[in-house]
């Protein structure tokens, strides 16, 4: 049989590459195998059965008819910094410098992927493989100048370290941002990727970023999204961690008009461990899609996810979350659980938590429960005067206070706190 | 831990891989519209049921072979290579049992399905009424009589086409249409016989009926359907049970059965699946790739699967129900064993529609040698079924470091009154619950027997007392002395 190539992925190619970037971050060979796929395999939709409940193809479709590129700078971030990190800005899927603070942390070193040595460009897209998701390949083919954030060994950074990915357009704009973050030997790091949407224009924000935990090093990544109804994105987080390494990644989802995240974390040493947890609040016709993908690889890892999810109006939330265990993985120690709650009749949850298991000495497993609001739990605050509104709202609050409590950094914690108090 | 043990066990024969030499009327290999032509010609079907095949054939041939989805790997199938039809040589209408050849008698006889009616099975109260199906047809119907005395039809599909065409074509494909999926279309086009059964109103059927079906032929495929219908505040508990002989060749079973529920009625389906599950190196086996679905057609209805699934080679099978009816209940119980290098896929589906609808799903993997066993479930609630529940609990045990255990849940939720809860577990069986046993004098064999049957003990209870004997006793066969 022919394939058919894929008209969506033709004319995303057409489009993106007159204003693309060229900055040759990786070999011809990996770009051309990139754009094949791309044409022959296109944007996932769902018929995927990866994208089966987030249809991104149709996005496309119907949402970006004609990507124009519009894009509008910036000049100040001031709004959205939050005090005590150090800061990163993207703008539209390219690093800045001028408002960044680059290098101003010992052992800490930031180059912009035009810059890179050869060496390091190798380690580029050495996890995220072009030809295993149509997404992946589109950032491979029209990323802009990302940046190479190494964490230098033993450095023990107690700053935290603010990505911020600003897209801004005027009109309907595709950005791809990308990074490569290397956590060296007993090193450790907190960082924080923020993504904003600014100005009248739809934005696709096609984020893939590559993080390696190296041997007794530490990475504590939290991700948070509020970008509004323009601003559609895919998050890529792909993750290695090493022997007796340690990877915390705490995702909160609070806005964008699609927002799918995709984080794959690969237990490849012995005695390293992962812990993913998320929350998302969705309204209107919000569509939130949590992937996850725990590959335990070798023996003696452990494994820790808690996602949870309000789902309002006309939504959707997606919990997809694999546990894989492969064959010679023993003693491992995996757990995952989704919770969900739904407050409108209109609104939909999704889940879909996978097993898949090769070795024998496991202790594997996973709840998921979807619900609502616990009637009697309201019943006990209003007879304690506590009126309808507000006894909803502290059981919302103290149904995502669990995931909450996982950030360490407090600046953005009470961010947080306080964003969803608001939004609820 | 113990080979000798193992070894042992692992080399247990498959005590039902006998082959009945007995004379069959044997189509050729092969499958187009003549054929589906000529089977049912020599069934002496009207006009509406070849129309029905023919509709279904037509249809199977613009589809396509389902690849990759499931968690199962096997050689295509060629379709061609099948003979669609075979039936003991001597005529199958009969009125006595001194009619049915002899040596079929002795083929069931062996298998421990009695096909005379006086006989009781020891130690059990009831009798269970049987529909034999060999290969393609069914040859014996047991207790018809008595059964029709409560207005209770019991009888093979085919005579079920001659006899009630008005009920076969208001509920045939009613829950299972012939579009549905491959298999089915496959079916529906050149299904030969099956057990069709109708509860009337009110009705409470005072026996267990049961299907047995056996695989006989060599380069056959079985591919029957069983079509029940509950008649408004009517209970009806149905077995189901099958076996094949040892050969290296694989043989294909794709057979559909529907259920419909009406008002305030029940319906028990049990299944003990036993088909010939290949030799300890994986060659032979069947192929299972089986339609289960009921449907709650109307308020309060109930329909509860249970199921241990311990042979074929290739398990394809997810019993569903069709929560419509407000208030009804769906139920699926499942034990699903893989040893050596069987390949199980299966689970449920639970479609909420109604209102105030309830689901419970438990289903138990329990996976040795190189075999890879798989949960795949769906359970849905639609918007407007408001206070719906569901709960399902989905458990591996894994035995040996070759064999593989996985879930596969879909849960999706449209309105908030809904409450879903979902819950998995992987494990091997602890090292301190054997040394507990074994510390107390049982030895390993019978502690793991101990552990197993306790690890299964929620679905095994839900199963008619006949059955459940029979289940606890393939589990151990089909498992003691894996662990190694």
């Amino acid at each position: 049989m022919i394939a058919e190539k894929s008209h969506t992925a033709q004319f995303l190619i057409e489009k993106i590459s007159a204003s693309a970037s060229k900055v040759g971050f990786v070999n011809d060979a990996v770009l051309t195998k990139a754009l094949l796929y791309l044409e022959n395999k296109g944007i996932p939709s769902n018929k995927n059965e990866d994208y089966k409940y987030c249809n991104v193809e149709a996005v496309f479709k119907k949402e970006f008819k004609n990507p124009e590129q519009r894009f509008i700078g910036i000049e100040s971030i001031s709004p959205y910094r939050l005090p005590g990190t150090m800061c990163l800005v993207v703008v539209n899927g390219t690093f800045l410098e001028r408002l960044s603070d680059v290098n101003k942390l010992e052992g800490v070193k930031i180059t912009p992927f035009n810059e890179l040595d050869q060496a390091t460009k190798k380690k580029i897209g050495s996890i995220a493989n072009v030809e295993s998701d149509g997404l992946i390949a589109l950032n491979t083919a029209f990323a802009g100048n990302g940046f190479h954030l190494k964490i230098e060994k033993g450095t023990q950074l107690q700053t935290p370290i603010q990505v911020i990915y600003v897209s801004g357009s005027d009109g309907e704009s595709i950005v791809n941002p990308r990074n490569l973050i290397e956590v060296e030997e007993q090193g450790s790091a907190t960082i924080i990727e923020q993504q904003v949407h600014i100005g009248e224009g739809k934005v696709f924000s096609n984020l893939l970023s590559e993080k390696f935990v190296a041997k007794q090093a530490t990475l504590i990544s939290y991700i948070f999204q509020n970008e509004g109804p323009l601003g559609y994105s895919v998050n890529t987080n792909q993750v290695v961690v090493a022997k007796e390494g340690h990877y915390d990644n705490t995702t909160i989802t609070l806005g964008g008009q699609l927002v799918r995240n995709n984080h794959q974390v690969v237990l490849a040493g012995e005695y390293s461990q992962a812990h993913l947890n998320g929350l998302f609040s969705a309204k209107q016709q919000q569509v939130v899609d949590n992937h996850t993908l725990m590959d335990h690889q070798v023996p003696n890892c452990e494994s820790n996810e808690l996602y949870k999810g309000i789902v309002n109006d006309k939504s959707t939330g997606v919990f997809n979350g694999k546990i894989y265990v492969r064959k010679d993985a023993q003693k491992t120690n995996a757990y995952q659980s989704s919770k969900n709650i739904l407050l409108s009749d209109d609104a939909t949850i999704n889940t879909k938590p996978q097993l898949e298991i090769y070795a024998n000495d496991v202790k594997c497993s996973h709840g998921t429960s979807t619900g609502k609001i616990d009637e009697n739990a309201l019943f006990y605050l209003n007879a304690r005067g506590i009126g309808k509104e507000s006894g909803r709202k502290l059981l919302l609050a103290s149904f995502a206070q669990e995931v909450i409590d996982k950030i360490e950094v407090e600046s953005l914690r009470e961010h947080i706190t306080h964003l969803f108090e608001s939004e609820i | 831990m113990d080979n000798e043990v193992l070894n042992e066990h692992i080399n247990k024969d498959y005590e039902w891989g006998f082959v009945t030499d007995i004379e069959s009327d044997t189509f050729a290999k092969g499958l187009n519209e003549n054929v589906v032509r000529a089977l049912s010609k020599k069934k002496n079907e009207p006009e509406w049921m070849l129309e029905f095949r023919l509709k279904a054939f037509r249809h199977w041939l613009t589809m396509k072979e389902p690849e990759n989805w499931a968690h199962l790997h096997y050689p295509k199938i060629d379709f061609q290579n099948i003979s669609y039809y075979s039936a003991p040589k001597k005529a199958p209408e009969l009125k006595s049992l001194d009619e049915v050849d002899p040596e079929l008698l002795k083929t069931f006889e062996k298998l421990g399905i009695s096909l005379e009616e006086q006989k009781r099975l020891s130690g059990v109260q009831s009798n269970i009424a049987v529909d034999a199906v060999f290969d393609s047809i069914s040859v014996k119907t047991t207790f018809r009589e008595t059964l029709s005395e409560k207005g209770i039809i019991f009888c093979s599909f085919s005579d079920a086409v001659q006899e009630y065409p008005d009920l076969i074509k208001k509920y045939m494909g009613m829950v299972v249409p012939y579009t549905d999926n491959y298999y089915a279309a496959l079916n529906s086009a050149v299904f030969s016989d099956g057990s069709f059964c109708f509860i009337p109103k009110g009705v409470r059927c005072p026996m267990e009926l049961s299907t047995y079906f056996r695989i006989n032929s060599i380069g056959t495929g079985q591919f029957e359907r069983t079509l029940i219908v509950a008649d408004e505040a009517s209970y009806v508990s149905y077995l189901e049970g099958c076996t094949a002989p040892k050969r290296d060749e694989n043989q294909l079973h794709a057979a559909i059965v529907e259920i419909i529920a009406h008002k305030d009625a029940e319906v028990k389906y049990s299944t003990v699946q036993n088909w010939y599950p290949g030799d300890k190196d994986g060659k032979g086996g069947i192929y299972n790739f089986v339609t289960k679905r009921g449907i709650c057609l109307e308020d309060n209805a109930k329909i509860s699967w249970t199921q241990v699934e311990t042979g074929s080679a290739i398990t394809w099978k997810y019993p569903s129900v069709i929560l419509k009816g407000n208030n009804s209940v769906g139920e699926f119980y499942s034990v699903a064993v893989t040893a050596n290098f069987q390949e199980a896929d299966t689970g449920t589906k639970m479609i909420h529609i109604g209102k105030n609808t309830r689901s419970t799903i438990i289903s138990k993997g329990i996976s040795a040698g190189h075999s890879n066993n798989s949960y795949r479930g769906l359970v849905q609630i639609r918007k407007g079924a408001t206070s719906s529940r569901n709960f399902s609990q989905c458990d591996s045990l894994l035995m040996g470091d070759q064999c593989g255990a996985h879930t596969f849940p879909y849960i999706e939720i449209k309105d908030k009154s809904g409450i879903v809860e979902h819950e998995a577990t992987t494990s091997k069986i602890g090292e301190d619950q054997l040394f507990y046993c074994k510390q107390r004098g049982i030895d390993m064999e019978k502690a793991i027997a101990l552990i197993v049957n306790g690890y299964c003990k929620e679905v095994l209870n839900k199963l008619p007392m006949e059955f459940a004997v029979e289940a606890q006793k393939l589990l151990a066969i089909s498992l003691e002395g894996s662990v190694g």
